[in-house]
């Protein structure tokens, strides 16, 4: 019998490879980034730059808004061709379907950011530069927080009639805290140490993502067989 | 009296209001091929989802081979294979790469699945498709893909719910012979509302109506007109 990381580790190359073939989620979420980033430099920019307060909510909120194509087919797409069947039926933890899609969700947001960070930084002048490691730090932990929210979302509404009208309604109240922290830490980055200190921004965040993590990870048998 | 793989006991489902299955008790005897007859909307789907662990039965115990689907489910899909109306196939994975990324959820040796790759893909006549992506082969050639996943763990319990709907007449006589040729060391359950196939190929049978029991026993003493 396979480990459940192992099994994990598979589900997400399977989907990684899928998307590779498919690109449509990484497209149309590469087109939604372009398109808000044109759009909000026609409306902030003014002598050359945004300000930097308002380029770390933006930058989140790109990718929060983005995670609406990444997140709600990780699950749909099984459920409507039958697959999920396969996977709930495989001598695995239900556990590891999640965290499977959890780094699947990471991986495909992160491809997108790989192209998006350095746009929105050169576009709009505004640096990470400050502090890097720090910067790699919340984007890797930030995007793990949305994808784990994002992957459970996507399991809960399976049920539903109309599903891509309730992903919203589930994904962005509980996605929202992080998103909360995510400015906050970025902005600190950019503009410099503000009345909280920025690590205990960033042990928060961390726990979020722990809590989301093994929350769901632990009901999402509930998921898998009704 | 010979050991039983599935024992069931005074178990209900039910969806909403709608009873689907009511109080039944019935045992499936260990290898040999057993039939769950019945007309659409008997039960005979819920039924099979309870086995594979896919569904909750609101009230009643249920044992598969030995363990309970419920308390211990990952015990229970060590033994089972599954071949449904719908495949369980990644369109846009290949079948070589379907059937690998199901053997890692199993954890199958590499040696032991290479074995089993050669010998069933020769025997359903799929070897020279393997390579092919799954979106496109015929329904045909997916079924019989599909029957190759379902057996690659040489599973002891192999769950078929219409397994001979949209097959050709040569692969329903070839999945037909293997089932016999594995009649001793396996034990098969298939649900299908062909009743002159069923009772050709059974050695036990369950008829459901309306989600009751309506006759069970050694396929001699079937009545078709039931």
């Amino acid at each position: 019998m396979t480990s459940g990381l192992g099994a994990a580790l598979a589900i997400a190359k399977k989907d990684i490879i899928i998307q590779l073939r498919k690109k449509f989620e990484a497209f149309s979420m590469f087109l939604f980034a372009l398109i808000a980033v044109l759009a909000y430099s026609f409306a902030l920019v003014s002598q050359g730059s945004i300000p930097a307060d308002v380029g770390s909510a933006m930058l989140w909120v790109i990718i929060f808004f983005m995670g609406m194509f990444g997140f709600a087919p990780i699950f749909l797409s099984e459920s409507e061709t039958g697959t999920l069947r396969g996977l709930a039926t495989a001598p695995i933890p239900a556990w590891a379907v999640y965290v499977g899609k959890v780094i699947y969700g990471f991986v495909l947001m992160g491809i997108v950011e790989v192209f998006l960070v350095p746009i929105i930084s050169i576009l709009f002048g505004f640096s990470f530069l400050n502090d890097i490691p720090l910067t790699v730090a919340v984007l890797v932990v930030g995007t793990l927080d949305l994808s784990a929210v994002g992957s459970m979302a996507s399991a809960l509404v399976m049920p539903s009639e109309a599903k891509a009208t309730v992903f919203p309604l589930v994904y962005f109240p509980t996605a929202t805290s992080g998103l909360i922290l995510l400015i906050e830490i970025t902005k600190i980055i950019v503009l410099g140490p503000g009345v909280v200190p920025i690590m205990l921004l960033f042990e928060i965040l961390l726990a979020h993502l722990i809590a989301m993590l093994t929350l769901s990870a632990s009901v999402f048998h509930f998921a898998l067989s009704p | 009296m010979s050991a039983k793989a599935v024992v069931v006991r005074n178990l209900t489902r039910r969806y909403g209001y709608r009873v689907a299955l009511k109080d039944i008790s019935l045992d499936f005897s260990e290898n040999g091929i057993q039939g769950l007859f019945g007309a659409n909307g008997a039960g005979k789907t819920t039924l099979m989802r309870i086995i594979s662990t896919l569904l909750r039965p609101h009230s009643g115990t249920i044992s598969v081979m030995g363990f309970d689907p419920q308390e211990e489910p990952e015990e229970v899909k060590k033994y089972l294979g599954l071949v449904g109306d719908k495949t369980l196939l990644y369109d846009e994975l290949s079948g070589i790469e379907n059937l690998r990324f199901y053997s890692k959820l199993y954890g199958l040796h590499r040696d032991f699945f290479e074995t089993q790759v050669e010998e069933l893909s020769q025997r359903f006549a799929i070897k020279t498709w393997l390579e092919e992506p799954v979106k496109n082969l015929s329904t045909g050639l997916k079924k019989r893909l599909d029957i190759v996943r379902s057996l690659i763990h040489n599973p002891m319990l192999l769950l078929l719910d219409e397994p001979f709907s949209g097959l050709d007449k040569d692969t329903t006589e070839d999945f037909w012979d293997y089932l016999n040729e594995h009649r001793n060391t396996r034990t098969t359950i298939v649900t299908t509302h062909n009743l002159a196939l069923g009772a050709n190929l059974c050695d036990e049978f369950v008829t459901l109506r309306k989600g009751v029991v309506i006759n069970q026993g050694p396929i001699s003493q079937f009545d078709q007109t039931l």
